[in-house]
């Protein structure tokens, strides 16, 4: 594998530490849109002869992934004035140290698959330590849109997985997937941003009078 | 071996001798010092000649069909676990008759004696023992010994509880002993450890015994979660008990799983896994747990934990490389454990003895509660640094050495290649240690000896008498000597390993060689420093008479009117830390108006055990009818056991 | 056996060594629109502090005043360790890193036992931080050693930095190119963090409550202050070498190249921590450990990187 697409992989790796350890929301979608890039250039630094294939699927996941989603995210922190700050279940450090361990998983799993030729173990290390920290952030942050970039890191992770045979899946096949996670996060941003206008009004407060 | 039954009849004379003239004490204490000092001697020659290679020829006799063959030999890892058993054995039996006499006021205190040398005795026949069962009565005899003392002072409830847990514990080890040797001893059709190494073992039964091995010999070391009887135990017993306990019966445990990878010949590759993994568990939870203690025996007690971990670290790379066939890396893990072990002795021994002259002086064990008696107890001071630097494993102190072996131990797999190579992570548990055991015994030395005493008991603490500093000032020198001449230490420690690997003489020098070098730069950069920082100090002492210093008070930032109670303690120390570690530092805090208490409590203890043993009676109480003392019911019972018996046998049972 | 030219280089550095924190001032300045101190003020600080007399607490004993040589002394003895010249240490031998490791940190336990030796409670808050933070520096700082041995099959720094073949992370083979990037960065954090750097700790701050390392020599005064903020800037170069030698193996060029290199190396080091001094903030003390664990975790990604290979 060359190494610029080395370098790609260990940065999409950072992407998810980025968003384990961060406290900011902005941070973790600035993070996800950073992977989101990585991951668009990734298909150029692997392949060994260009098509207008290649560029097209780099292109609308340029476009989709580190463009549009993380604006829709961003636009739903604003409209629903969500507090910018990470809600945790778990401590920051004990995630990334979690997320070390995705990463070891990742690269045991790695070596033990039997692989097509040439697909790399770096790439299907890192795309199952991409799933991996995908559940674990879904699992482990309360809020919302927290939940939406685990679903992407999850989805990163999968089409990670299927660069390891770009030239055999069919083009169509990754537009739709495309297509699919666009739909569903857009859903999900409105979804969140009505749950934080409904509930917005109500304060914690008053919530707690509720109980007695 | 005749050398070595007459040390341990000496020193068992010499606890008799204690107890039977315990009325006339100066008599007794005379009698008992003569008699261990000799007697420990005696042991130490044959060790010491094992070593050096002249190997003493072992001994069996056949005694009956009841317990079988006794069969005893000294080779170098029995030498090694020796030397620990009757050297730093000496130290602490000596303190204790200094440490006991104040206590004489109270109770008798001979029979204490008796206890600590038949200790020693039962110690000193585990590691030399060579037959199941002769292995099993010593082990049992030293559990038991350990038990009554450390009962010591037993109107105290706390003490008798923890007593109790590990009474309970060391039998559950036990069990789990017996079952190994009796499968192992089944499989290989002979219970002397030449029949048991000797055996080619059935499919699968490795895993047994390498389980039941680890459970049982683990249970002794304390390695977590097998540690919860430790804490209480040794913080419970006399302080010089303590450091015998700590210092040496712990390594029973790690001595037994060295005996059984060196008679079993191949280890499975999982194994080295999972003891490299408990060794990382352990030394990580350990120390984090020592940070969290407010009493300064139970602090010791769990770094008693922290150090196994490492120790476990070091036999976990040796078992890997043996599994993996790499011999450089077995012999470097084995020589960091076996060394580690030895060092750990040594300064934990001084810490504890060290503590128990700080409880005697000030009669609190309180780390709070103390401070300032670096300049009431300078001796003492000096000797708990030297600890607390060497069990840091810090230059230019012996933890430093054996530490760096098991460094390389885990590393040594980066030349090699293949998946010994994964042994690499240990290191990263051995720094995050390294750094834990750095901040907590900053906070121990430095809240207990530095700033000004905290409370009038730390104010009346005063230098005790050489009974206390003679064993303690003697095993310092061990830490310096060790520290700046590693080579002595290193080459024999390798040997050792060489023997528990089965690597062959003729693969010894390559792998000696750079280590051996390596030591002796370990051994430049000691004595460069000591040199070094002692040329400053004579510069700086010139300096000084040119130019007087000025002396004042502490800069609190212009508050004139600071008191020692507004020091910081070292609850306070401890807490950023242990606030980073979250849910796994086992501290309760409790906020009230004006005041915030910190309690740390056994995690293992308190949330595995004790639920565990209160379901164990919840069942015991449903089949406690059965038994209701009527005669003629148990009359039955053994009828039916008998009967039950007698038609197993008929139906003809496996030959 | 004697190397004079690492004796040489080794000497070379100590002595330029007080510029690098004011390269990382100077820089931070330039950055935030002042002028800042001279380049030379360390020089100017130490000069006057030699000169000065030592005034000490009542309430401390021969510790307080061993702790500054013991700190001085033991970070001489890791940049000792170091193949500062390209192809050799004054002293090399099997696990002389771990060597290393220790010295420093035997430096950084002398210097808290005199702070909690002062008796005040400022310095035992400095004392409990430093501690703290470098419970995580160990781990990654010993983990980029690892993998480096892992990746040369050497043992001592010697063989980890002097003799790798050529700068690898341009060739590419394996996954070294992108392994030595994440330990450099992760060293680079490590470098802020144990020289008190901003965003651990800020030595410019005036507040004694905010302060970690300012604080624990709070009570250190004339020479022994001296001492004490020499080995400072020594711990600055013996760090920043580790970073130049990290991405430019000293044994790709040779003699005075090399230490030309890593002297050009070391001035960018400085630069780069003005930088981050004049972009960043401070970080919350509670986030620190978060700091250095993501510092652990790229050392442990390059480990894993290595491993796989």
């Amino acid at each position: 594998m060359r190494a610029a697409a080395e370098l790609l992989l260990v940065l999409v790796v950072l992407a998810d530490f980025m968003i384990l350890g961060t406290s900011r929301l902005t941070t973790c979608i600035r993070a996800i849109a950073f992977q989101g890039l990585m991951l668009g250039l990734l298909p150029i630094a692997l392949t060994q002869h260009w098509s207008l294939r290649i560029a097209g699927l780099a292109l609308g996941s340029i476009v989709v992934k580190s463009l549009i989603l993380p604006w829709l995210l961003k636009r739903a922190i604003r409209e629903a004035a969500v507090r910018r700050e990470v809600e945790p279940r778990i401590g920051f450090s004990l995630s990334l140290v979690l997320g070390v361990v995705a990463v070891a998983i990742g690269f045991g799993v790695a070596q033990r698959l039997p692989l097509p030729e040439g697909a790399g173990e770096l790439l299907v290390a890192v795309a199952l330590a991409t799933v991996i920290m995908g559940f674990l952030t879904i699992t482990t942050r309360a809020k919302a849109v927290t939940q939406v970039v685990g679903y992407l890191m999850l989805e990163n992770g999968i089409y990670l997985f299927g660069l390891t045979s770009a030239d055999r899946v069919p083009f169509l096949v990754e537009i739709g997937v495309l297509l699919d996670v666009f739909v569903g996060v857009f859903i999900m941003g409105i979804v969140v941003f009505h749950i934080n206008r409904e509930f917005d009004s109500i304060s914690s407060a008053r919530l707690t009078e509720l109980h007695d | 071996m005749t050398l070595f039954f007459l040390g341990i009849a000496l020193t068992a004379l010499g606890g008799a001798a204690a107890w039977l003239l315990q009325g006339r004490r100066r008599i007794a204490d005379t009698a008992f010092a003569v008699l261990a000092v000799l007697g420990c001697i005696a042991g130490l020659i044959p060790a010491v000649g094992a070593l050096a290679g002249r190997a003493a020829g072992g001994v069996a006799w056949d005694m009956g069909p009841a317990t079988g063959i006794w069969a005893f030999e000294i080779d170098a890892l029995s030498a090694v676990f020796l030397l620990v058993v009757f050297g730093v054995g000496l130290a602490n039996v000596l303190y204790g008759i200094a440490y006991l006499g104040p206590e004489r006021a109270h109770r008798p205190v001979g029979g204490t004696h008796f206890l600590t040398a038949l200790f020693l005795a039962a110690m000193a026949l585990v590691v030399t023992a060579r037959a199941t069962v002769v292995f099993l009565i010593a082990w049992e005899m030293m559990a038991l010994t350990a038990y009554l003392l450390v009962v010591f002072e037993d109107e105290d409830r706390q003490v008798r509880r923890a007593g109790l847990v590990y009474l309970a514990a060391t039998h559950l080890g036990a069990l789990a002993l017996i079952a190994m040797f009796a499968l192992w001893g089944s499989w290989a059709g002979g219970f002397t450890f030449d029949a048991l190494g000797g055996a080619a073992l059935p499919a699968g039964s490795t895993a047994a015994v390498l389980s039941l091995a680890l459970a049982g010999f683990g249970m002794k070391a304390g390695l977590v979660p097998l540690h919860f009887w430790l804490p209480g135990a040794h913080a419970s017993a006399p302080s010089h008990v303590s450091g015998l306990m700590s210092g040496v019966m712990i390594k029973t445990g790690i001595y037994g799983l060295l005996r059984v990878i060196q008679l079993l010949g191949g280890i499975p590759a999982w194994w080295g896994w999972v003891v490299l993994s408990l060794g990382i568990v352990s030394g990580v939870l350990g120390v984090l747990w020592a940070l969290a203690q407010h009493d300064l025996k139970r602090l010791l007690a769990y770094h008693s934990i922290e150090n196994i971990g490492i120790i476990l670290l070091g036999v976990g790379a040796g078992a890997l490389g043996v599994a993996y066939e790499q011999p450089v890396v077995a012999v470097l893990g084995f020589a960091g454990a076996v060394l580690h072990t030895v060092n750990h002795a040594v300064f934990k021994s001084l810490l504890f003895l060290g503590a128990g002259a700080i409880a005697r002086a000030t009669a609190t064990r309180a780390i709070d509660r103390l401070g300032g008696l670096a300049r009431r107890m300078p001796v003492t001071w000096i000797a708990f640094l030297i600890g607390s630097v060497a069990i840091v494993g810090l230059p230019p102190l012996n933890g430093f050495v054996s530490e760096w072996l098991v460094f390389q131990g885990l590393l040594a797999g980066a030349a090699v290649g293949g998946p010994v190579r994964g042994a690499v992570l240990g290191v990263a548990a051995l720094a995050v240690i390294g750094g834990l055991a750095l901040a907590c015994f900053a906070k121990v030395t430095g809240i207990v000896f530095l700033g000004e005493p905290r409370s009038t008991a730390a104010a009346q603490g005063r230098e005790p008498g050489a009974g206390y500093l003679g064993p303690m000032v003697a095993l310092a020198l061990v830490c310096i000597v060790i520290g700046l001449l590693p080579p002595l230490v290193v080459g024999p420690a390798m040997e050792v390993a060489a023997g528990i690997a089965a690597v062959t003489p003729a693969q010894l020098p390559a792998i000696l060689d750079p280590v051996h070098r390596g030591a002796w730069g370990i051994a430049l950069v000691s004595g460069g420093l000591v040199a070094l920082i002692a040329v400053g100090w004579a510069v700086r002492r010139a300096l000084e008479r040119r130019r007087p210093s000025a002396w004042s008070e502490t800069w609190a930032c212009g508050y004139a009117a600071a008191t020692p109670r507004m020091q910081y303690t070292a609850a306070s120390f401890a807490a950023p830390l242990l606030r980073t570690f979250a849910r796994f530092s086992g501290i309760r805090t409790e906020r009230g108006p004006a005041t915030f208490h910190s309690h740390p409590f056994d995690l293992v203890l308190e949330r595995v055990v004790r639920p565990t043993w209160h379901r164990v009676l919840e069942v015991a109480e449903v089949i406690r009818p059965v038994q209701h003392g009527r005669l003629h019911t148990y009359l039955l019972y053994i009828v039916g056991v008998l009967l039950a018996l007698l038609v197993y046998l008929w139906r003809g049972a496996p030959s | 056996m004697i190397v004079w030219p690492a004796i040489v280089t080794l000497v070379w550095l100590l002595v330029v060594a007080p510029l690098l924190p004011g390269i990382a001032t100077k820089t931070r300045a330039w950055l935030t629109g002042r002028r800042g101190p001279p380049l030379l003020q360390l020089y100017f600080d130490l000069g006057k502090l030699w000169r000065k007399r030592c005034t000490y607490s009542r309430t401390t004993t021969w510790m307080f005043r061993v702790a500054p040589l013991t700190l001085l002394m033991t970070t001489l003895g890791a940049a000792c360790l170091l193949p500062l010249d390209g192809s050799h240490a004054v002293l090399r031998f099997s696990g002389d890193f771990i060597a290393f490791a220790s010295l420093l940190a035997l430096g950084r336990f002398a210097l808290v036992l005199a702070g909690l030796d002062t008796g005040s409670s400022f310095e035992g808050m400095g004392a409990s931080r430093d501690v703290t933070f470098a419970t995580f520096t160990e781990p990654a700082l010993l983990l980029g050693f690892a993998t480096l041995a892992l990746l040369s099959g050497s043992l001592s720094l010697t063989g980890m930095f002097g003799t790798a073949p050529t700068p690898a992370w341009t060739a590419g083979a394996g996954h070294v190119g992108a392994a030595q990037a994440l330990i450099a960065t992760s060293l680079f954090l490590v470098l802020l963090a144990e020289t008190a750097r901003v965003p651990v700790d800020d030595p410019a701050t005036h507040l004694e409550l905010t302060m970690i390392h300012e604080v624990i020599v709070l009570d250190h005064s004339g020479p022994d202050l001296a001492v004490i903020l020499y080995s400072g800037a020594v711990k600055l170069m013996v760090f920043g070498a580790l970073v130049v030698g990290v991405l430019i193996p000293p044994a790709a060029l040779s003699g005075v190249r090399a230490v030309a290199a890593l002297t050009g190396g070391l001035v960018l080091v400085a630069a780069l921590v003005g930088v981050v001094e004049s972009a960043t903030a401070r970080l919350r003390l509670t986030r620190v450990p978060q700091f250095l664990v993501t510092a652990a975790a790229l050392s442990a990604l390059a480990t894993l990187l290595v491993l796989l290979q």
